[in-house]
C-alpha cells in the first residue's frame, strides 16, 4: 500500500505541534498541582467575585499571574473549577488569560510595533469575548455544561449554601469523598503527583489527537486559498477566523504569524485572528472537552466565533 | 505476581513522554520542527517529566489510600502513550519543503527584520530577500556575486525559485521566501524539493511587476537538506 503524497508533510507538522505545545501542557499542570498542594482545597479561588460583570474580570486578571499559552491553562481552569471557584472567575480566567498575560502582550507589541491600536484592541477584545462567553454559558445549568467528573469534585468543593443535598453526590455520608474541611488540609506530595501525572497523560492524549486533526486539515487546506477569500471585509474577518481555526498556534506566538500576513488583510480580520485562535481551535477542541459537555463546548465555539466576528466587523467600520 | 499500582503505571506514562521529548532533542528533529529559542524548553521538559516519573517512584512520603491498584483506564492511557511514543520515535518527520511553501502566502514581514548588511558573498538567501525588500530597485545588487543555498520551489507562472521556509514558532506557520534563479537552458529543470548549493552573480531581469533579481548560476550543486533547514 503506498501512502499518500501529503502524509510526511502531515505527520511532520503534527510532531512539530505537539512538541512544540507538551512543554506548556507540562507547565499548566505543573502550576495546577502546585496550587493544589500549597493551597489545598483553594479556598482563595471560591472568594473571587461572583458578580456577572466582576467575575469574569478577576478570572481574566489572573492571567497575568501564569503566563502561558492555552494548552497550559486548561489544566488550571481545570483545578480552579474542581476547587469550587465562581463559575465566571474559572471561565474568565480560560477564555480571557490566554491573551491576557506578559508574554502574549510583549510578543503583540514586538510584531506590531506600529500599531498600537493593536496593542490595546487585543486585550480588550480577549475580555469581552471572555465576558460575552461567561453570560452565554451563564444560560445553561452546570449539569449540562461541565463534564460529570469536573461537576462532582467542584459539587464538594462548593460551600453547602451553594449546592444541595441532591447535587452533592457524596461528602456527607460515607467515607470515600473528602469534605471542603479534610481537603483543607495538605495532601501528601506523591498524591499531588499522582494525580497531576494522570492528568497530564490524559491532556496528552487529548493534544495528540487536536494536533493530529490541525496538521491534516492543514496539509490537505490550502492556507494561500483562504486567504485568496480575504479582499472583502467581512470575508476577510471569515477567512482569518477559518485560519486561526486551522493553523492552532500558541497565542505567545501568533501575534508573529499574523505579521506576516497583516499587510494582506483588514484590520478587522487580523484582530479576529489574534482573538479566536486562544479561545477555541483544533487542538484545543479534546482539551477543552475535559472541562465542558458537548452542548457547552458547541455553545463556547458558537459564541467565541460571533463574537469575534462582531468586533472584527466593529473594527472594520473604525479602521477602515 | 505482585499488584502494579496506577502510580507506577503514570510513572511508565511521564518517561516514556520524557524520552520522547529528549530524543527529539538528541537526534536533531527539533531543527527540523521547531525555532530555535523553543529547543531548550523542549529538553527541560523532557528531564522534568523524568524527573517526575522517577519521583513518583521514590517513597517521598505518606501516600494515601485513595490510591489503588491500576485500573482499566490506567492500562488504556499507558498502551495509547506508549502506541504514539514508538510512532513518534520510530518514524522521524520528512516534510515537503515545496508542499508547505506552495500553500502558503509569501512571508511579506522580511523587510521588518533586516538589522545589518552583510557583504554579498556572505548572505544567506534570506539576507538577499531581506534586502530586496529594504532596497526596491534590484539595479543596485547587479552584478553582485553570490553562493547560496536552498530548496527549489516551483512555480505556476515562471520557472522555478530557490527557497527557504521562515518559522516563528513551529512548523506549522513556516512561511516561504524566495529568490529567482536563471536556470541553465541546457540542463533539464531541477526536481521540486531539491536542495542545491548556487554560486553566481546577481543580475536584473524583467518580470511582470517591472524587474527582479535573478540569481545567474555559475555553479550549482546539489546538497543534503542542511542540519537546521528553517530560518527565523
Amino acid at each position: 500500500m503506498v501512502a499518500p503524497a501529503w502524509l510526511p508533510t502531515a505527520w511532520a507538522l503534527f510532531q512539530g505541534l505537539l512538541i512544540e505545545a507538551m512543554p506548556f501542557l507540562l507547565i499548566g499542570v505543573l502550576i495546577s498541582g502546585l496550587a493544589s498542594w500549597l493551597a489545598p482545597g483553594g479556598q482563595w479561588l471560591r472568594k473571587l467575585p461572583t458578580h456577572p460583570l466582576l467575575g469574569p474580570l478577576a478570572g481574566a486578571a489572573l492571567g497575568f499571574a501564569l503566563p502561558a499559552c492555552e494548552c497550559g491553562n486548561v489544566p488550571v481552569a481545570r483545578r480552579m473549577l474542581v476547587a469550587g471557584a465562581p463559575l465566571d472567575g474559572a471561565l474568565g480566567f480560560l477564555f480571557a488569560a490566554p491573551v491576557l498575560n506578559p508574554i502574549v502582550i510583549a510578543s503583540t507589541w514586538a510584531a506590531f510595533p506600529d500599531q498600537p491600536w493593536l496593542l490595546l484592541a487585543r486585550p480588550l477584545g480577549a475580555v469581552v469575548v471572555a465576558f460575552s462567553l461567561c453570560r452565554l454559558l451563564a444560560l445553561l445549568p452546570e449539569e449540562q455544561l461541565l463534564q460529570p467528573d469536573v461537576l462532582a469534585e467542584r459539587r464538594l468543593n462548593q460551600p453547602l449554601s451553594a449546592v444541595t443535598l441532591l447535587q452533592r453526590r457524596g461528602g456527607l455520608v460515607g467515607p470515600e469523598p473528602a469534605s471542603p474541611a479534610v481537603a483543607s488540609t495538605r495532601p501528601p506530595l506523591l498524591d499531588v503527583l499522582h494525580h497531576s501525572s494522570g492528568e497530564l497523560l490524559q491532556l496528552a492524549l487529548l493534544l495528540v489527537g487536536g494536533c493530529a486533526l490541525a496538521a491534516m486539515v492543514q496539509t490537505l487546506l490550502p492556507r494561500q486559498l483562504l486567504l485568496q477569500l480575504g479582499g472583502a471585509p467581512t470575508g476577510s474577518i471569515l477567512a482569518l477566523m477559518a485560519l486561526s481555526l486551522v493553523i492552532s498556534v500558541c497565542s505567545s506566538v501568533d501575534a508573529f504569524l499574523a505579521l506576516s500576513f497583516a499587510a494582506q488583510v483588514t484590520p478587522g480580520a487580523l484582530l479576529a485572528f489574534l482573538l479566536l485562535g486562544p479561545v477555541i481551535d483544533l487542538k484545543l477542541v479534546g482539551l477543552l472537552g475535559l472541562l465542558l459537555r458537548p452542548k457547552g463546548l458547541a455553545l463556547a465555539s458558537g459564541g467565541a466565533l460571533l463574537a469575534v466576528l462582531l468586533i472584527g466587523q466593529w473594527v472594520n467600520l473604525w479602521r477602515l | 505476581m505482585a499488584t502494579v499500582t496506577a502510580t507506577r503505571l503514570r510513572a511508565a506514562g511521564l518517561a516514556l513522554w520524557g524520552l520522547v521529548l529528549l530524543r527529539a532533542f538528541a537526534d536533531g528533529r527539533l531543527a527540523l520542527l521547531l525555532r530555535d529559542v523553543f529547543h531548550p524548553l523542549v529538553n527541560l521538559a523532557g528531564m522534568v517529566l523524568l524527573m517526575l516519573a522517577v519521583g513518583l517512584l521514590l517513597p517521598l512520603g505518606r501516600q494515601s489510600a485513595t490510591i489503588g491498584p491500576a485500573r482499566r483506564r490506567d492500562w488504556l492511557t499507558l498502551a495509547a502513550s506508549t502506541l504514539i511514543a514508538l510512532l513518534l520515535v520510530l518514524l522521524p518527520p520528512n516534510p515537503s519543503f515545496a508542499d508547505l511553501a506552495q500553500q502558503r502566502p509569501v512571508d511579506d514581514t522580511a523587510d521588518a527584520e533586516l538589522t545589518f548588511v552583510l557583504p554579498p558573498a556572505q548572505r544567506s538567501l534570506t539576507d538577499w530577500v531581506r534586502l530586496l525588500r529594504n532596497q526596491a530597485d534590484p539595479r543596485l545588487f547587479s552584478g553582485e556575486p553570490a553562493s547560496i543555498s536552498g530548496f527549489v520551489l516551483p512555480r505556476e507562472d515562471g520557472q522555478p525559485l530557490l527557497a527557504r521556509l521562515l518559522v516563528r514558532c513551529c512548523l506549522a506557520d513556516a512561511t516561504p521566501v524566495g529568490l529567482a534563479v536563471r536556470w541553465p537552458s541546457d540542463r533539464p529543470l531541477p526536481k521540486r524539493d531539491q536542495w542545491l548549493q548556487i554560486e553566481g552573480v546577481m543580475a536584473v531581469q524583467a518580470a511582470p511587476q517591472g524587474e527582479e533579481l535573478v540569481l545567474v548560476p555559475r555553479r550549482i550543486q546539489p546538497i543534503q537538506r542542511p542540519r537546521r533547514p528553517l530560518e527565523p
